[in-house]
């Protein structure tokens, strides 16, 4: 089964190495949405159902703490799982986003067998 | 965003051995398992600084300061070519900056967060650097990779009581 993923990060490169590290780690993709701060994740996902939600957390405009917050008050998107992906491993934050609604975080440096593991985990193990 | 020195600085005892280890060991991870390099603590020589790409980030919060990271020039682009699985030739000076600056922010965040790991702390962008000199610091390692050297830097302050 391939998924829909929107991978939301301000950071270009950071987005490309996501996008290739799913492919490295045999994850299917059927589609790649980017969008670079959560107000732009929120107009793409007006246009576009996906399966899961990569998100960083700083970001310009708007950032991955409001965008979880506004997911959650949606009556749609809050049952798209959104991942957490950051350099921030401080314990405060990690629960502060969960408790937002992330189905799970997942901090920097991060392999490619580990971002498959838990998008096969937030996605009940229906890929591959 | 505080500057350095706006309160003591780190005591000698700080600087103890056990951040020492992972001020050598966690930047090695970030590049093994992010970069897809190899990189091993080596012997301080700074003649390459003069051409390297150097970037810093600055830190507040329970802790304050600021990390730089210099990167030589082949380094710099086998790190970029390893990141986004490009060929060296197909890189341009804008995506190498971008991965060097990526790399700065990966190897701070995670080298604060195995420093102090109950730290209330927030990341600065990262911003690229003209050194021109080499900086004093509370920690400082160099690295070798297989094509070209890196350089890091820590500097922080506690707050005041």
């Amino acid at each position: 089964m391939a998924y829909s993923v929107l991978i939301v990060d301000d950071s270009p490169v950071m987005r490309a190495f996501i996008r290739r590290v799913m492919a490295l780690s045999g994850f299917e993709l059927r589609e790649c949405l980017e969008a670079s701060n959560g107000l732009e994740a929120l107009t793409q996902l007006g246009e576009h159902r996906v399966d899961v939600i990569l998100t960083d957390i700083n970001m310009p405009t708007m950032n991955g703490e409001e965008l979880l917050r506004r997911l959650g008050t949606d009556g749609v998107l809050k049952s798209v799982p959104t991942l957490v992906i950051s350099t921030d491993a401080t314990r405060d934050r990690i629960l502060r986003m969960l408790a937002l609604g992330a189905e799970g975080y997942m901090t920097k440096p991060f392999s490619p067998e580990t971002l498959r593991e838990e998008l096969e985990r937030v996605l009940g193990g229906r890929n591959g | 965003m505080a500057e350095l020195g706006a309160v003591a600085a780190p005591t000698g005892a700080e600087v103890g051995e056990q951040l020492i280890d992972i001020f050598s060991r966690v930047p090695a991870e970030v590049l093994e398992t992010m970069f897809f390099t190899e990189a091993a603590a080596s012997p301080c020589t700074h003649d390459w600084f003069a051409d390297a790409v150097a970037a810093r980030v600055l830190f507040a919060g329970s802790h304050a300061g600021e990390m730089r990271l210099s990167v030589s020039l082949e380094a710099a682009d086998s790190i970029a070519s390893a990141f986004l699985g490009v060929e060296a030739c197909e890189l341009t000076p804008a995506l190498r900056v971008q991965v060097v600056l990526e790399l700065a922010n990966i190897l701070c965040g995670a080298v604060l967060s195995h420093l102090w790991p109950e730290s209330k702390v927030a990341l600065g962008a990262p911003e690229m650097l003209v050194q021109e000199s080499v900086p004093a610091a509370a920690l400082h390692r160099c690295f070798e990779l297989p094509e070209g050297k890196i350089a890091l830097w820590i500097d922080w302050s506690l707050p005041a009581a």
